[in-house]
């Protein structure tokens, strides 16, 4: 039967008629006919062409609703995304054009279907997908589906840097480097505000102090002050210069001069009862300057009418003193700022053990009378005595918290290898510190590489080496 | 780097259809790309949706801001809290990191629940898993007055309400948990301790109802 005749057979029977046998040849002499011809064959040809047009609005209808997921780019960052056809199923997609993508620093190459660039402005952009079919042939006919692409700003450009009022009572600098001598060493010291204070114009809560004692003894201190401490930027001050104040004007010169001989008689003869007598010195001596700073601190506290608490600080201090025989280093610490010492052949002597708790936060201030009271506080100090150093190291927790995380990493010698390896320019930006006596700019370096980029760590840095 | 992880708990049965749910969608969006403009979430807060109708389902795993696409969601079915907060436990034991002695853990975990019905499962058992999970804090917002605040209740403290579930008072929400994780990334960040409780966060707006 041609598809004239059947077409028409559907025809009749869809409106409930049936040609009888006898009507048959009739019903071909209709069909035959050159005009009834003409009339089925257009219904056949508007039917085709009916259901392309659905297959291809239909088809149109998937792609805009369906998901096109575009990772998300960021302000300066190349950015590169190839739209996988494969993937979509879009195998009858041919992408002509993609709009609106010149205006935030990205092009469409339709040969790689690959939208590429450097995104310059942030935001949810929307823009215009205009696509052919191929079941459609040689057809001029585009569609359109909108996609967007969520851009990010650069997280560091969001970070503001207000100074900070330098008419405030307390106010302290925001940057500030040393760089100098310490007995045959040298010291360079760097302490910079974090960017948490940057942005809101607030201040560093860092400090640190050192000197060169006339009794041979070179001191360095360095404090943090607490960030929930409204005045801990003057606490921290207070305590590092009351610490060095001791030892330059409290101290009774011959308790240095008794400590002297204790040394030589341990450096003769070593024995148990001497080094007692030694680690019993320090731990009167350099504890009754740990109170004397405490008594400092509660002083400034009554002179401001502010309770102590808001000079809260922790508190770390190193003394060091050339012998014929080597050097003698003693130390003092509340809080979690490390001192570490690290030996010619690399060797790492943890000098302080660091007040944490299991969930941050846990820390110990110089300002807390309990500190005094606690059976711990004997374990505050250290005595050590080497032939010689290669550093001596000490640093605030903006520094500690980025470089070695946990406590525990401070004992591991390959973490302190890193460290070194990332101050002599191991680092993204390449910023090196060159620690060489005749190097006058290592203050300069030292600050420059402390601007390193370290997300979710933007606390006050400070860091002090000696060598 | 440690992470501020943010789970939202959001209630798409079918009760939720048409205004509500398309204001959650809105919601959340608006959520994201006002953080994202807030230095130190984009760098420690990592979202995650999980949604409950029948069944729960985390639609969006744990994802840092820079990279989070919200996904399109519907409402059906019916209010399966009980298996949301078993989820939700799942998903902290395996996207939350843990504090040891070599590694420096994630911050303690934002939970924010969204509902406007009862729950159709039995709920107690999945609270009686979440409740072993350490979380800084935990927010129930009962949308509307189908929910019932007295099972938020036992699932936290912090239950605010809202009196309808209309597109409005659902974004005043929004807004409300886009300031709480402001506030608490800020926190963490500056002085290295958590948030623990709804006073520490920015007070509610008037549209938002404590619970007490």
């Amino acid at each position: 039967m041609s598809s004239a005749k059947a077409y028409l057979k559907t025809l009749l029977s869809a409106n409930n008629i049936t040609v009888p046998d006898n009507r048959s040849g009739f019903f071909d002499t209709f069909c035959d006919s050159e005009h009834n011809q003409n009339i089925i064959e257009q219904i056949l040809q508007n039917q085709k062409k009916l259901m392309e047009n659905w297959q291809i609005r239909n088809r149109v209808q998937d792609i805009q609703d369906q998901n096109l997921s575009i990772p998300n780019g960021m302000v300066g960052k190349p950015y590169q995304f190839v739209i996988d056809r494969q993937q979509l199923r879009w195998s009858d997609v041919a992408i002509v054009d993609i709009a609106g993508l010149n205006e935030i620093g990205l092009q469409f190459d339709s040969s790689t279907n690959t939208i590429s660039g450097m995104p310059v402005s942030s935001g949810d952009h929307k823009f215009i997908i205009s696509y052919k079919l191929t079941q459609e042939g040689g057809v001029e006919a585009q569609y359109e589906k909108i996609a967007s692409l969520i851009v990010n700003p650069d997280a560091r450009s969001l970070w503001k840097n207000i100074p900070s009022d330098t008419h405030d009572t307390y106010w302290k600098e925001d940057d500030i480097t040393s760089f100098g001598a310490l007995g045959d060493k040298k010291i360079v010291v760097a302490s910079k505000r974090g960017r948490s204070h940057a942005n809101k114009g607030s201040f560093r809560d860092d400090g640190f102090r050192w000197l060169q004692h006339a009794s041979g003894w070179g001191q360095v201190v360095l404090a943090d002050g607490a960030g929930s401490a409204e005045y801990s930027r003057k606490g921290s001050e207070e305590a590092c210069k009351a610490a060095v104040a001791y030892f330059k004007n409290k101290i009774d010169p011959a308790a240095f001069a008794e400590f002297d001989g204790l040394l030589a008689e341990q450096h003769q003869a070593a024995d148990a009862l001497t080094l007692r007598k030694i680690n019993l010195w320090v731990y009167e001596k350099l504890g009754a300057a740990a109170f004397h700073i405490f008594k400092h601190l509660e002083q400034c506290a009554a002179d401001m009418q502010v309770p102590l608490t808001q000079l809260h600080t922790t508190l770390i201090f190193t003394l060091f003193k050339k012998y014929g025989f080597g050097y003698a280093i003693l130390s003092f610490g509340v809080g979690d700022c490390p001192i570490a010492l690290i030996g010619k052949d690399e060797s790492v002597t943890l000098m302080n053990w660091l007040d944490v708790g299991e969930y941050g936060g846990g820390t110990r201030f110089i300002t807390m009378p309990e500190v005094f009271k606690s059976d711990k506080f004997a374990t505050r100090f250290n005595f050590k005595l080497v032939d010689d150093f290669k550093y001596l190291v000490m640093m605030t927790d903006g520094i500690y918290d980025p470089k070695f995380e946990v406590e525990a990493n401070l004992e591991k010698p390959e973490r302190w290898k890193q460290f070194f390896n990332d101050l002599d320019g191991g680092n993204p930006d390449g910023t090196r510190v060159v620690f060489d006596a005749a190097n006058d700019n290592i203050a300069n370096e030292l600050s420059q590489w402390m601007d390193f980029w370290s997300p979710g760590n933007h606390d006050d840095r400070t860091l002090a080496i000696i060598y | 780097m440690r992470k501020l992880p943010v789970y939202l708990l959001l209630d798409t049965s079918g009760s939720m259809s048409g205004e509500p749910i398309e204001a959650v969608k809105n919601g959340v969006q608006v959520m994201i790309s006002s953080l994202r403009q807030n230095p130190q979430a984009i760098e420690t807060a990592y979202i995650s949706v999980i949604t409950f109708d029948s069944v729960a389902k985390q639609v969006v795993p744990l994802t840092d801001l820079a990279s989070f696409q919200m996904v399109d969601i519907k409402a059906s079915g019916t209010t399966a809290l009980g298996a949301a907060l078993n989820t939700v436990s799942q998903c902290i034991d395996t996207e939350v990191t843990k504090t040891t002695m070599d590694q420096r853990g994630d911050w303690k975990p934002l939970v924010f629940i969204m509902t406007d019905g009862i729950p159709t499962d039995s709920w107690q058992t999945g609270l009686t898993e979440f409740k072993k999970r350490k979380v800084a804090f935990t927010v129930a917002c009962a949308a509307g007055h189908g929910a019932d605040t007295g099972v938020l209740k036992q699932i936290t403290e912090n239950v605010v309400s809202l009196d309808t579930a209309g597109s409005q008072s659902i974004a005043k929400f929004f807004t409300w948990v886009t300031a709480s994780i402001g506030v608490t990334s800020t926190k963490v960040e500056d002085s290295g301790k958590e948030v623990v409780g709804l006073n520490e966060l920015p007070p509610p707006p008037a549209e938002l109802n404590i619970v007490v």
